[in-house]
Formats: C-alpha cells, sequence, structure tokens
C-alpha cells in the first residue's frame, strides 16, 4: 500500500521538520513548506492525501490558503493548527472548508487519527 | 478629563493584551516544537535500553534543537517581563534605547504577520529619561502600528532614536507614495498618550518617505 503523503505548512521552520520527522518515522510520506505561497504551488503541482496548516502564518495564512485550495480541489482535506487563542478562527476556517483543526502543543496520536480520518475521507471510504 | 482617563485606561489595556497575545503565540510554538523533539527522542531512547542505538548523533541534534528552543523561550519570557514591568511605576528613569529595542522586538512578530519587516537604528550610549515607561512603551507600539497600516502591506519600517540635548525623538518610518493624510487624521488616537508623556507628536512625509516623529522631553533624575 501506497504511503500517504502529507503537505505540512507552518512558518515555524523547526516545527514542520520535527513535526514532518515524526509522521516519516510512522511511515507517512511527507513535504513541507513554510509559508502559504509556497504551499499553493506544491498543492498545484503535487497529488497530496491530506494538507496540515497552520492558521496564523505571514502573508496567505491558513484561513485563506484553505479556501483557495478547497477551491482547486475541493476533494483535498485540510487539518488546521492552531492554539487557544485562535480557536475562533480554527471554526472559521472549518466553515471554509477545513476537515478538522488540532490544538499546538501537538498530540501526535491525536494527529495521526484525524490525518487517517481524512484520508478515508477524502477515498470516500468515511462518510 | 476623567473621560480622557477612562481612554487612556482602556487603550492601555488594550495594548497590554495585544503584546500578550503575540508572546503567549510564541511561547505556544516554542512549546509545540519542544513537544514534537521530545517525541523524536523516544524511539531512538527505546532502541538505546535494548542496546540497538544506530544513530547516537542523532539524539545530539535533538537535545541541541531543544536547547535553542529554550533559548527562544527563556528570551521571549525576558522581553515580556520587561515590557510587563514598566507598569509598575508611573515615572521612572529608563534607558530610552533599551525600551525601544524591547518594543521593536514585541513588534516585529505583528509586523511580520503583513509580510513587512521591522529594524532599529539606535545610538550605542544610553539615553537616560525620566518619563512614564509604560506610556512611552504604548506610544511607540501605537506608532509602529499606524505608520505599518497607512502604508503599503509587507512595508519595511524602521525606528530611529536620536538624542536632541533636551528632547529624545523617536522616529518611526517607511517608504511610501501616499498616506500622509490618513497618518495625520489618525494623530489624535496618539494625543491622550502622549500628553501623559508630556511630549508631542507630529508627521513628515518627504522623497517617498512617510514618518511619525515622537518627542520626549529629557528629564535625568
Amino acid at each position: 500500500m501506497e504511503p500517504l503523503r502529507i503537505l505540512i505548512v507552518d512558518d515555524e521552520e523547526e516545527l514542520v521538520s520535527t513535526l514532518g520527522e515524526r509522521l516519516a518515522l510512522r511511515g507517512f510520506q511527507i513535504e513541507s513548506a513554510t509559508s502559504g505561497e509556497d504551499a499553493l504551488r506544491l498543492v498545484g503541482k503535487n497529488d497530496f492525501n491530506v494538507l496540515i496548516v497552520d492558521v496564523k502564518m505571514p502573508g496567505i495564512d491558513g484561513l485563506e490558503l484553505t479556501a483557495s485550495v478547497k477551491h482547486d480541489k475541493p476533494e483535498l482535506p485540510v487539518i488546521l493548527l492552531t492554539g487557544h487563542g485562535s480557536v475562533g478562527e480554527a471554526e472559521r476556517g472549518m466553515r471554509v472548508g477545513a476537515f478538522e483543526y488540532v490544538m499546538k502543543p501537538i498530540d501526535i496520536d491525536a494527529l495521526i487519527e484525524k490525518i487517517l480520518n481524512a484520508a478515508a475521507r477524502k477515498e470516500g471510504r468515511l462518510s | 478629563m476623567n473621560q480622557e482617563i477612562c481612554r487612556l485606561r482602556k487603550e492601555e489595556l488594550a495594548f497590554f493584551a495585544e503584546i500578550g497575545a503575540g508572546v503567549s503565540h510564541e511561547m505556544r510554538n516554542i512549546l509545540a516544537i519542544i513537544g514534537q523533539n521530545a517525541g523524536l527522542l523516544d524511539d531512538p531512547l527505546a532502541l538505546a535500553r535494548r542496546g540497538k542505538l544506530r544513530d547516537p548523533e542523532k539524539l545530539k541534534q535533538v537535545a541541541a534543537r531543544i536547547a535553542r528552543q529554550v533559548d527562544k523561550g527563556i528570551e521571549a519570557m525576558e522581553r515580556f517581563s520587561r515590557f510587563a514591568h514598566a507598569a509598575d511605576e508611573r515615572r521612572a528613569s529608563v534607558d530610552v534605547a533599551a525600551l525601544v529595542e524591547n518594543v521593536t522586538a514585541l513588534a516585529r512578530r505583528h509586523v511580520r504577520y503583513d509580510g513587512g519587516s521591522l529594524e532599529t537604528e539606535l545610538p550605542d550610549e544610553p539615553l537616560p529619561v525620566t518619563t512614564n515607561p509604560f506610556s512611552l512603551q504604548h506610544a511607540l507600539f501605537t506608532s509602529i502600528q499606524m505608520v505599518r497600516q497607512c502604508t503599503e502591506k509587507g512595508a519595511a519600517l524602521t525606528v530611529k532614536m536620536a538624542n536632541k540635548g533636551t528632547a529624545a525623538v523617536l522616529v518611526v518610518s517607511a517608504a511610501a507614495a501616499s498616506g500622509n493624510d490618513r497618518l495625520s487624521r489618525r494623530l489624535d488616537e496618539l494625543s491622550v498618550v502622549t500628553d501623559e508623556l508630556e511630549g508631542s507628536v507630529e508627521t513628515s512625509s518627504a522623497d517617498g518617505v512617510l514618518s511619525l516623529i515622537l518627542t520626549l522631553p529629557i528629564r535625568s533624575v
């Protein structure tokens, strides 16, 4: 079975690399971007199973990125990363089509469960 | 007069909350990175317990990343602590250069979210001034926000400071083809704070550079 392809988008480079490393150790194929602009370019050129996107980023933020992705690839699930102070924004993200949101600091097992659910939804295995 | 004091207190509270929210966001990211690195240590440690650790260098790298984030966290908390303790006394002797450095560091994240940048040009010598330190922080942060909002998204902002003998002059500027009218119309937002500082504020626009100029009287202790 092909590994799930995940794109992680966060302006905190070190968070992207460590989270990516942890998910890669668990069998996921990881790509990363540190801005919404780079993420849009990668989404345009690649076929990802799930996007993990930080809500607060300079330039194109997580909500704009989600809206743009849902416009171009409505089937691609987006999981938002957020903190307590940004829950309102994450809920707005759900309204523009995000699949779920996860609070920082991130519980890796909870995130993996959401990734698998999101990928299953994309494949039509979860209603 | 009471209305003015009420307005000042409300604005101070909003300012404190804005800085606090920015620092808490930074700390959350730092803790998130430390959390992920701690998780990365789990697998190699389990291998080490079974005597099968293949890459001890990896552990050193992860430990170094954690140490780097702890240093970032300490720096963020020290900045916030200096900022918060400025409210301890309504009149105190402060080094304006150090205060400007601290406030601009706290404001940098807010500017960066617009895709902009914020740099300082400060004299090497400290400049002690007896003033209301919290109001000075408030005036500077508000000036940075106003210049940012009156120039194009992503503008490069600079904060300069000069000792003019009887006054300390702080200049927040950015390259901008227009915006002076908008900035001038908003000067009233700063008046209650500059009154508290017994200083003055004005705008200037020349050679494509828009500036907001804060002048504070120097009163050494």
